[in-house]
């Protein structure tokens, strides 16, 4: 029943949050501002009438994110999906950054995702829950920007593979999703190649196959064209590319 | 979209602008204009300090009140949440950049409403109470700070204050009607009214302005009451009053209340100017038709607020030239010469005007909005910058300066500084009362530099 939502107070975590509430789900939001939170889980509440909790915690510096998430499903009818639409990424993420941004980088991009699910794993095994894993078309091919970022979101595909090994698919649906871009604070003022997708449709289209087996996917589609192009790419045409 | 610039660090994280191409909706001032869109709280810190700002709602409001060359438009559209509703007492507390066509969706159906709302369905609670609107009848409602308890008001370098009638009563006030120039307003708590059943619109055919003032007076009391009038110059002023009473009785047709429906905050215009002569002829000879014949029609609530909503194609055809709206609130004891001296003008000069509207005000000028008491004329000129239109618009401003009229600053843009002083009398008191908010300047518009503020 209940949905957790790691990064819920702003673009897609944003939409996801507000097409579950319409479809009834009681929700777990977690994001670093309780000031957002709490504005979000009133309107969801006010509007669909859903049980709304809020944790409020900084994932670039919480040691153990996942025993706290356990802690406030107490009060919470029993989880069966955890949405991870949490990252940070930014402009000068191009083999510029000390160790303490890189650090940042990798807590909320990964480490912070993948200590969550392993707190919450017996748990979601136990209610044959789906756990909904965002990656990027950044992790596609590694370039000269974004380096940190597409590497975490890389390795985070690789523990979208490692669940899947480890769980039978009665037990476990895990489903990966690589964004391409969405219309959100990140893409603001960018000039972008394709036109981004609102987050309210890659919202509903992620939430709309909850519970519906494994896999991973580009959203909006169009992007694995995209994608397909990038890893065609000859090395000495890709390497031009430094846009 | 242009370029953008980025900032990190300890509290900037996640600052993104955006180089965009604003226009008011009046189509009067167009200016690239760096735009950040906000979407938590702690980005609201993001800009530096000494960066010129201003909020921006919708963006509908007739003049440049929420952009400039020279400031940051601080985009309010991600907070739209419902905060707190007391189904009770008639209480809704909402952030700044709901649409009051989305709160008046939410708040109908159970059982109540905003008596006042501007005609634009999406024109957001932070403009509403920045311009300190009106609604349909602002003589029985007042105008949009009557139904405000409470405001949360970010401050740069000062954080979120809140503000009412009892705490900082100051800022509270200067606020309601501000321009935006005292902060960004964030949220408000605001006084909701138990919603009639339906609208029962009775219309007053009028032969003139001062008959229609007449009627109007007499109606004070009416749920909606407004005027429409003929501008051409052989009958201007003659047409309607539409007189809206509570009808708890009378089934109102169905009506198509979603948000698809709703006005877009911009219209695409025609590649041509629709509103010629003739057009408008035709135009007000179907109107008469329509509307001035003694009569009655039940309509439900929404369509009374929200009439806007069938002027999608109205607008469009002002084309690229736009139009521009001139609204002055007249005195009862000057109206009756002031609409004689307009009406020469009009017979004089023979402008092209697509509308005329009249409402009726009985309420206290607050620091600058557009309240008092006396009949309030509102006027929409195709192409203003014609010539003919430029220089009928400088006359009605004369017209309307020496029969003691209030200028709406929110609609108005040939408005400049010298006439909004001479209108205002304690235009300087006002001023610095706003100043003392925004002392370096930090935040500023267009309007706010065309009008010296």
């Amino acid at each position: 029943m209940t949905a957790i939502i790691v990064g819920a107070s702003s673009g897609l975590g944003r939409a996801l949050a507000g097409e579950l509430a319409q479809r009834g789900h009681p929700l777990l939001l977690i994001a670093s501002d309780a000031r957002d939170l709490q504005a979000l889980a009133a309107d969801l509440a006010l509007r669909h009438e859903v049980e709304v909790a809020t944790l409020a915690m900084d994932l670039a510096r919480e040691v153990d994110p996942g025993a706290r998430i356990l802690a406030a499903l107490a009060s919470l009818p029993p989880a069966t999906a955890l949405l991870l639409p949490v990252g940070l990424s930014r402009r000068d993420d191009a083999f510029g950054l000390g160790a303490g941004a890189i650090g940042e980088l990798l807590a909320i991009n990964l480490h912070a995702p993948l200590a969550i699910v392993h707190a919450l794993l017996p748990m979601l095994c136990e209610r044959h829950a789906t756990v909904v894993l965002f990656g990027s078309i950044a992790a596609v091919r590694g370039r000269g920007h974004n380096v940190v970022y597409a590497s975490a979101k890389r390795a985070l595909e690789s523990a979208y593979e490692s669940l899947r090994q480890a769980h039978a698919p009665d037990v476990l649906h895990v489903q990966l999703y690589r964004l391409g871009f969405l219309a959100t604070n990140l893409t603001w003022g960018l000039r972008l190649p394709l036109s981004p997708a609102a987050p309210a449709t890659v919202a509903r289209r992620v939430v709309a196959r909850l519970g519906k087996g494994s896999f991973k996917r580009y959203l909006p589609r169009r992007f694995a064209l995209v994608a397909l192009l990038l890893r065609a790419l000859p090395w000495f045409v890709f390497r031009r590319l430094r846009g | 979209m242009g370029a953008m610039s980025m900032t990190h660090g300890a509290d900037r994280r996640g600052l993104a602008l955006a180089s965009a191409q604003l226009s008011s909706f009046d189509r009067q001032f167009t200016a690239q204009a760096q735009v950040q869109r906000p979407d938590r709280y702690r980005l609201l810190d993001a800009l530096p300090l000494d960066t010129p700002r201003i909020a921006r709602g919708s963006g509908v409001s007739y003049v440049a009140a929420s952009f400039g060359s020279e400031a940051v438009s601080q985009d309010m559209g991600s907070f739209d949440r419902l905060l707190a509703f007391d189904i009770r007492t008639g209480l809704v507390c909402v952030e700044a950049g709901m649409a009051i066509g989305d709160l008046q969706r939410f708040l109908l159906p159970r059982g109540w409403y905003l008596p006042i709302a501007p005609g634009h369905p999406r024109a957001t609670i932070g403009g509403c109470i920045a311009a300190d609107v009106h609604g349909k009848n602002p003589a029985r409602d007042g105008t949009f700070r009557a139904l405000v308890e409470e405001l949360q008001l970010h401050v740069p370098g000062h954080g979120l204050l809140s503000l009412d009638a009892h705490h900082d009563a100051d800022l509270f006030a200067a606020t309601c009607g501000g321009l935006g120039l005292t902060g960004t307003i964030t949220r408000a708590t605001l006084r909701l009214r138990r919603p009639p059943g339906a609208i029962a619109l009775r219309r007053v055919p009028v032969a003139n302005l001062a008959e229609a003032a007449r009627v109007l007076r007499e109606a004070a009391n009416a749920q909606v009451l407004y005027g429409w009038h003929d501008g051409q110059s052989a009958r201007f002023g003659s047409g309607v009053i539409h007189l809206g009473l509570a009808d708890e009785e009378a089934t109102p047709p169905a009506l198509d209340t979603s948000p698809a429906r709703d006005l877009p905050a911009s219209i695409a215009p025609l590649p041509f100017t629709v509103w010629n002569a003739r057009a408008i002829a035709l135009a007000n000879s179907w109107l008469r038709r329509r509307w001035c014949a003694p009569g009655m029609s039940v309509a439900p609530l929404a369509s009374a607020l929200f009439p806007l909503n069938d002027a999608r194609w109205y607008f469009a055809g002002f084309g690229s030239a736009g139009l521009v709206e001139l609204q002055w609130l007249v005195p009862h004891p000057r109206f009756e010469a002031f609409a004689a001296a307009l009406g020469e003008c009009v017979a004089r000069e023979q402008p092209r005007i697509a509308l005329v509207s009249s409402k009726l005000f009985d309420g206290h000028a607050h620091g600058l909005a557009f309240d008092g008491k006396g009949i309030a004329l509102a006027l929409h000129l195709p192409s203003p910058a014609a010539p003919r239109q430029r220089a009928f618009c400088e006359q009605f401003t004369q017209i309307a300066l020496a029969h003691e009229g209030r200028p709406n600053l929110i609609k108005d843009a040939t408005l400049d500084a010298d006439s909004v002083r001479r209108a205002i009398a304690d235009f300087e008191v006002r001023r610095l009362a706003l100043a003392r908010y925004n002392a370096d300047g930090r935040f500023r518009s267009e309007l706010t530099r065309r009008l010296a503020l």
